[in-house]
């Protein structure tokens, strides 16, 4: 009975300021908010930033996660512990450190801008403040989807004739997808919601977040928060959809699809 | 260099996990000979199959496969089918789908035989089945089809009875047997069940520690253990420690005058074997072999054979027929004359 009023209690920590949040908005200042150039075009950024991260955090972090759950090598904790590393620096200081390297006179960045790439005020910046932030998520979930799988599989698909690459392939990637997945949506999620490391690096053009803040400081609580609506409703939805695909049919039609 | 053999040939192979040691050692299995590696858990059994298999990198020594020298080649190379002890199915393919990997896999251009192999080891209705949903022994056929679906030049067998409950090991270990008589090809069986090992080995190899004890045929090293832990691995039980002199020993009020004691001098340790001991009645004249009197301790029905526990000096536990047990009439407290049959006995140097 404690046990499920004390979690009841947290639940409602958290659902309640959305609630609240979603009831603030009539129907005409959401449809006005949406229709805005600004909150469209910043929801818009969101969306495609933190889906490219998704992608490189995944086709990254696949083979750091796939190393750190197969091979034992001196040095293997402390690795992990650089893979961790991002959950515990605050997102400002990610954002300065990441200036640092990639604005115009750093390390990446200088060399990036002779390229004609900038980083600085970019949708690139946007991606890397987004990656450093999110790239945790991508490799521990991988982990531990490669950690359950059980060794013996691989050995047996190499005395069966697998190169190791295509033991890979078609035994322990379609086996630890799920985990792979679950990763990839927890970088998109983790992205969309990033803030403090994207504003420094490229406040503009300015992401969802960044914008509704825009707005909170321009015109009030009552403005950003038709704003704020629009981009909850948006990353929810994008959310839910891509967790049930993750988690369920979209792996029954890849394993299907797997001979 | 040796004139390399048909079949599997193995020299002064060596291999490394951690602080355990594998090794050097050398073995040969002729192309229709089943080897059997015997040896408790931890020996180093499957770290030995891994490494002929090309899963494990290798210190030292040389393998070679019908003829080949196979040493530098990586595991796909090798073409040597592997079973282990839990089958390794993929979880996400089909029977049919398991045993085609293999040949695909390899992309050679072979006629497809699953459809035989499905028949062969009677699983052909499990085909579109989830390994999932199969039982212990229905996995092991699948994994053994699954290995010669690769038409292999070498056949390892990682403990692969010692998962399943009794009548699927007895199932399981016909098939083999027939299997690996039909195959014609060199096949090592690893295991620690000595019964599994005899019934199953034409040769068998002793492994403890890392090294290798004992090999040869196994009707001689079953009755010929070389030390004291190939006896116990075989079934021999301990006698105790005793001394031998001029052709004799003696150990508690057993006096020995056994070809076993020939040549041996100073403190040994006597091995024998349980179900080689003869009981009967008091004052028969002179036993065949070496013999004492004993009081009955007391008397366990297990079956096949049943164990009766004599109380004399050194303590014996004798493996009787129930058959006997009944003629003789044997209770507890009862005294018997204990004979040791000539060959049942083994004497080694005390260390």
């Amino acid at each position: 009975m404690v046990t499920w009023l004390l979690g009841g209690l947290l639940l409602a920590f958290v659902v309640l300021p959305i609630i609240r949040l979603a009831t603030t908005s009539s129907v005409a200042s959401l449809h006005a908010a949406a229709s805005a150039a600004a909150v469209r075009d910043a929801t818009l950024l969101s969306l495609q930033a933190a889906a490219i991260t998704a992608g490189i955090a995944t086709l990254f972090g696949v083979p750091l996660a796939y190393i750190l759950a197969r091979a034992s090598f001196r040095g293997r904790n402390a690795l992990q512990a650089l893979v961790d590393l991002p959950l515990v620096v605050p997102h400002t200081v990610a954002g300065i450190a990441l200036l640092f390297l990639f604005g115009r006179t750093g390390w990446v960045g200088g060399p990036a801008s002779h390229l004609g790439v900038s980083f600085y005020g970019s949708q690139w910046g946007i991606v890397a403040a987004m990656l450093f932030v999110s790239c945790p998520f991508a490799v521990n979930s991988a982990r531990v989807g490669f950690e359950a799988i059980d060794p013996k599989l691989e050995r047996a698909a190499r005395s069966l004739g697998a190169t190791p690459w295509h033991a890979f392939q078609r035994i322990t990637l379609p086996l630890a997808l799920r985990g792979v997945l679950t990763g990839a949506v927890l970088v998109y999620a983790r992205s969309i919601s990033e803030f403090g490391a994207v504003v420094i690096i490229a406040y503009y053009p300015a992401t969802a977040p960044v914008e509704i803040y825009n707005l909170f400081l321009q015109s009030g609580l009552t403005q950003s928060a038709s704003a704020a609506v629009v981009l909850l409703i948006v990353t929810l939805a994008t959310f839910l959809v891509l967790r049930t695909l993750a988690s369920g049919r979209l792996l029954a039609q890849v394993n299907r699809a797997y001979p | 260099m040796p004139t390399p053999r048909p079949g599997l040939s193995v020299s002064e192979l060596s291999a490394q996990a951690g602080p355990f040691t594998l090794g050097p050692l050398s073995l040969a299995i002729p192309p229709d000979r089943v080897l059997v590696v015997l040896g408790p858990s931890g020996a180093g059994k499957s770290m030995l199959l891994e490494t002929i298999a090309g899963l494990r990198s290798q210190q030292g020594g040389q393998i070679s496969l019908t003829g080949t020298d196979i040493t530098g080649l990586s595991a796909e190379r090798r073409r040597i089918g592997l079973v282990f002890q839990d089958a390794a199915l993929f979880p996400h393919l089909t029977v049919r789908d398991n045993i085609r990997f293999g040949p695909r896999a390899s992309r050679r251009s072979a006629p497809d035989t699953t459809g035989d192999l499905l028949g062969q080891l009677g699983i052909g209705h499990l085909a579109d089945r989830a390994p999932r949903s199969l039982s212990g022994g229905e996995r092991q056929r699948v994994a053994l089809a699954r290995a010669l679906a690769i038409q292999p030049s070498l056949l390892l067998l990682d403990e692969p009875l010692s998962a399943l409950d009794q009548p699927a090991r007895e199932d399981m270990r016909t098939l083999l047997q027939r299997l690996l008589a039909e195959l014609a090809i060199p096949a090592a069986h690893v295991t620690h069940d000595r019964d599994e090992a005899l019934s199953i080995g034409d040769d068998l190899a002793i492994l403890v520690g890392g090294q290798l004890r004992q090999t040869g045929p196994a009707t001689h090293v079953a009755t010929h253990p070389a030390d004291p832990d190939t006896a116990r691995l075989l079934g021999w039980a301990e006698l105790g420690h005793g001394t031998a002199a001029n052709g004799a020993a003696r150990i508690g009020q057993l006096i020995i005058h056994d070809r076993a004691a020939g040549g041996l001098h100073g403190p040994v340790q006597a091995f024998y074997r349980p179900e080689d001991i003869e009981l009967g009645p008091i004052a028969q004249g002179p036993p065949p072999g070496a013999g004492l009197t004993a009081h009955v301790q007391e008397i366990i029905r297990t079956r096949p054979l049943a164990r009766v526990s004599l109380s004399c000096d050194p303590p014996i536990t004798a493996q009787i027929l129930h058959r006997d047990l009944d003629r003789l009439q044997l209770t507890a407290g009862q005294q018997v004359q204990v004979s040791l049959l000539p060959g049942s006995l083994r004497l080694f140097r005390a260390r």
